[in-house]
């Protein structure tokens, strides 16, 4: 029952967020409700921008829900999507820009299964610095996120720049080799439905598996797990290890589905938003599909919000603090046991 | 001459009398222990006089003079000062600016901080404890620490000086130079009051001694009427009856430990050269004082913190290579039990984790697990409305039965219990010993560790008792307060 009047309130508190947040930017509220709307879900191809925008927001809010249940407060997503990337484009180099490459499919799998490695690897840097130096994971993994930038750079205009060497970007990839797409004026693509089975699958690993129950017992009290020989240091990297492959899948369907090719601007704060999206989802996987979806369709939206204004995506990013701050603000109030350990 | 009087001094905290109608009288060249278990009343009773706590009831007079209650810096100003267990040193801040600190004067340069510390540095050199001011306190030994804390009490004009079980922390050769300055102080005309619960310090020490127990003092003597036995006795009160059952179910093979030696949280040795054999079919109680290594040891045998050397064996086999199963009961539910903001399901199954019932591979049978926590519920009648709730929403009675039934539902081979009736009402507690005591008829080697020697006495078939992380024979009230060493 109480949950049901939470799950009620929490639209209509977007919704106030969102009206409060226009206001302040002095935009005529109705109209722009209006246009918010119509360029989400107006039409098909608004639909299409929405799925295609939530696909990362989904992915990445998966891996921090992942993480964040473990204990491990994961805030590299940004970097674990970026070094996701760069994997994949290493392999497209030795498998789609050969002489002789690959059938178009066996590369897509090769490519996305490389962003998962990549991903993964970046975030259990993060994971092992914790568990064996004691090195803060806040700290360790926003600050991998910068390197991953300066490594993207360093990729995008070195070892993996396009053939012809004038601009800092990968070779774009060839329609044979990108996900499959559902038509040819529309953006959705095979990725959508790959986020949405993926995050069944999470929910399945977390709250259905062995592993999944040992690193949510970690995450939740690290002395309970230890007094049960639960081997914690173990079950926190595998946290990290499992958050990263998802961000680094996230990077994969981002680059294989829409990007086509890397450049610095390949993640547009992919990692980040993924934070959001999983404290709005309560940390649970499927609910996450629905943060997914709102923040999807804010950013999907708000693009034609240029008519009005020259904040654009801006206005989200605004709507999505206070909608987080909101959220963390009333859960601190309600939650009448004591958090511990927590950011 | 000092003269201290407390008059009648009663505190309450909620419903717990840490101090009832306390009357003491401390004087000038006189070292006066003030002895008691964890939770006599010693530390509030010292607070009181430091003006850290206020009294409910009562009057303290200095000289004659009512002090300030519950005003330690007007208490300072007066001449009580207290060097508390827990050193209260700034560890960023070098010695000298520690010592300056302490005498509440204006610390805004070096220069500050050196004229106000001169009269603790040259108290330092004349106790003949060389310190270099300029260095920070949080690099120097616990021992040096101590020193500074103890300077900065007496670089003052203090009369009475409190010392909070100043030796906790100190190597034998520390203590002896502790009390070597302790002596001197007297000599001076301080009025020394010292908390302590090793016996054997006291009686080295002390001139008179004061002996609380439940917030009460039993006695009041000088140390020259008095021996270590009495002093036990008053201290721990009438020995619980030994209702010890004897051997009659003891059975074949058991836990050996040998020389098992344990590291504790700050790397210190928390068990030293520990051997004993716990057999099938019997229940050895593990007596002592909190923090004598009783947690670390427990948390060894149930495979939880790992031995720095030493060996425990199975019925003649390595423990390590081949466990027995194990089931540990922690001593704090709510943190080492529970994971309170889990489902009691969730709870109970870090016990099923090997039960074949409830997985197939890797996959957990939710239906399975709720069937089992269910007729865990029923069966140890918890009460909970579904194995749905919330661990952190059950009392704490229902909480240690989630605890022990999970456990003991696995049938363990070897059990570990620690303090298992604490906190929990008569009717939860008969309960919980009932279901160890059956666990023993059963045939469950049973290690049982309690401060509390009713309980201890009530479920041991054997007592040992571990002072300062070593065993020791039971011998009545004495080997509880480590009265032989």
């Amino acid at each position: 029952m109480n949950r049901l009047l939470r799950a009620a309130l929490f639209p209509i508190g977007l919704l106030a967020v969102l009206v409060l947040t226009l206001c302040v930017f002095r935009l005529p509220i109705l109209d722009s409700l209006k246009l918010l709307f119509s360029g989400a879900f107006g039409d098909k191809f608004a639909w299409s921008r929405t799925a295609v925008k939530s696909t990362p927001l989904l992915l990445t809010g998966l891996g921090m829900v992942v993480a964040w249940r473990g204990g491990m407060y994961n805030i590299g997503g940004e970097g674990q999507f970026i070094v996701g990337g760069v994997f994949g484009a290493s392999v497209a180099k030795f498998t789609v820009f050969v002489p002789h490459p690959l059938h178009g499919w066996v590369s897509t799998i090769l490519i996305l299964v490389a962003c998962v490695v990549g991903g993964a690897a970046w975030a259990w840097l993060a994971g092992w610095l914790y568990v064996r130096r004691g090195v803060e994971v806040v700290i360790s993994t926003i600050l991998l996120n910068f390197v991953a930038l300066q490594f993207l750079g360093y990729c995008a205009s070195g070892p993996l720049q396009e053939m012809k060497k004038q601009v800092p970007l990968t070779d774009s990839l060839p329609d044979s080799v990108m996900l499959p797409k559902l038509s040819r004026q529309m953006d959705v693509h095979l990725g959508v439905a790959i986020a949405i089975l993926v995050a069944g699958l999470t929910y399945v690993y977390l709250f259905r598996t062995r592993p999944g129950y040992r690193l949510r017992l970690v995450g939740e009290s690290t002395r309970m797990a230890r007094a049960n020989r639960i081997d914690v240091g173990k079950a926190r990297i595998q946290a990290m290890v499992v958050s990263g492959a998802l961000c680094g899948l996230a990077g994969g369907v981002e680059y294989l589905g829409m990007a086509s090719q890397l450049g610095s601007g390949f993640s547009q704060q992919w990692g980040f938003l993924g934070i959001p999206v999983a404290l709005l989802g309560g940390l649970h996987p499927l609910l996450c599909i629905g943060s997914a979806g709102v923040f999807g369709a804010l950013f999907a939206g708000s693009e034609d919000l240029a008519r009005f204004t020259t904040a654009g995506s801006t206005l989200v990013y605004v709507i999505q603090a206070v909608a987080v701050l909101g959220y963390v603000g009333i859960k601190a109030y309600t939650d009448k046991l004591p958090v511990e350990g927590a950011l | 001459m000092t003269t201290l009087r407390v008059e009648n001094v009663s505190k309450r905290f909620g419903t717990l009398v840490a101090l009832d109608d306390v009357s003491v009288n401390f004087q000038s060249g006189e070292i006066h222990a003030v002895l008691g278990e964890n939770g006599a009343g010693k530390s509030t009773l010292m607070n009181a006089l430091s003006g850290f706590v206020k009294p409910d009831r009562g009057k303290i007079l200095l000289n004659g003079e009512p002090i300030p209650l519950g005003l330690a810096f007007a208490c300072k100003r007066i001449g009580i000062e207290m060097i508390h267990q827990h050193f209260t040193l700034v560890p960023a801040f070098t010695v000298q600016e520690n010592l300056a600190l302490a005498r509440l004067g204006r610390l805004a340069s070096t220069a500050d901080a050196k004229k106000l510390s001169k009269p603790a540095i040259d108290a330092s050199e004349a106790l003949g404890w060389p310190l270099v001011p300029q260095v920070r306190t949080g690099q120097l030994p616990v021992g040096i620490q101590q020193r500074v804390e103890i300077l900065k009490a007496i670089s003052g004009h203090a009369d009475v000086l409190i010392f909070d079980e100043p030796t906790a922390v100190l190597s034998p050769d520390e203590v002896n130079d502790l009390f070597r300055v302790l002596r001197r102080l007297k000599e001076e005309g301080k009025c020394v009051i010292l908390i302590a619960h090793k016996l054997s310090e006291v009686l080295g020490i002390a001139d008179r001694v004061t002996v609380l127990r439940r917030g009460m003092v039993v006695a009041s003597a000088l140390r020259a009427d008095v021996d270590a036995p009495t002093l036990a006795n008053w201290m721990v009160g009438e020995m619980p009856p030994r209702t010890v059952r004897g051997t009659a179910y003891q059975m074949e093979g058991g836990l050996q430990a040998e020389r098992l030696t344990i590291l504790g949280d700050r790397r210190e040795i928390a068990v030293r050269e520990a051997s004993f054999e716990v057999r099938r079919g019997e229940i050895l109680g593990f007596g002592g004082v909190d923090g004598n290594g009783q947690v670390e040891l427990a948390e060894c045998l149930a495979q939880v913190r790992p031995a720095l050397s030493g060996s425990q064996k199975w019925s003649g086999k390595e423990a390590s290579n081949k466990l027995p199963r194990i089931g540990y009961v922690p001593q704090d539910r709510q943190v080492d039990g529970l994971a309170l903001r889990m489902t009691l399901q969730d709870n109970m199954l870090v016990s099923g984790m090997d039960r074949h019932e409830l997985w197939i591979g890797p996959f957990v049978k939710l239906k399975a697990v709720a069937r089992w926590a269910n007729s865990l519920i029923k069966r140890y009648s918890i009460k909970a409305a579904s194995a749905n709730d919330l661990a952190g929403s059950l009392s704490g009675g229902n909480q240690q039965k989630v605890v022990v039934s999970r456990t003991l539902d696995n049938a363990p081979s070897l059990l570990v219990v620690v303090n298992p009736g604490r906190g929990l009402d008569i009717k939860a507690t008969e309960y919980v010993y009932d279901m160890i005591l059956a666990a023993r008829d059963n045939g469950a080697a049973v290690a049982l560790f309690s401060t509390d020697l009713d309980e201890l006495y009530k479920l041991s078939d054997r007592v040992l008792f571990m002072v300062g992380g070593e065993l020791v024979e039971d011998s009545g009230a004495a080997s509880m307060v480590g009265g032989d060493r």
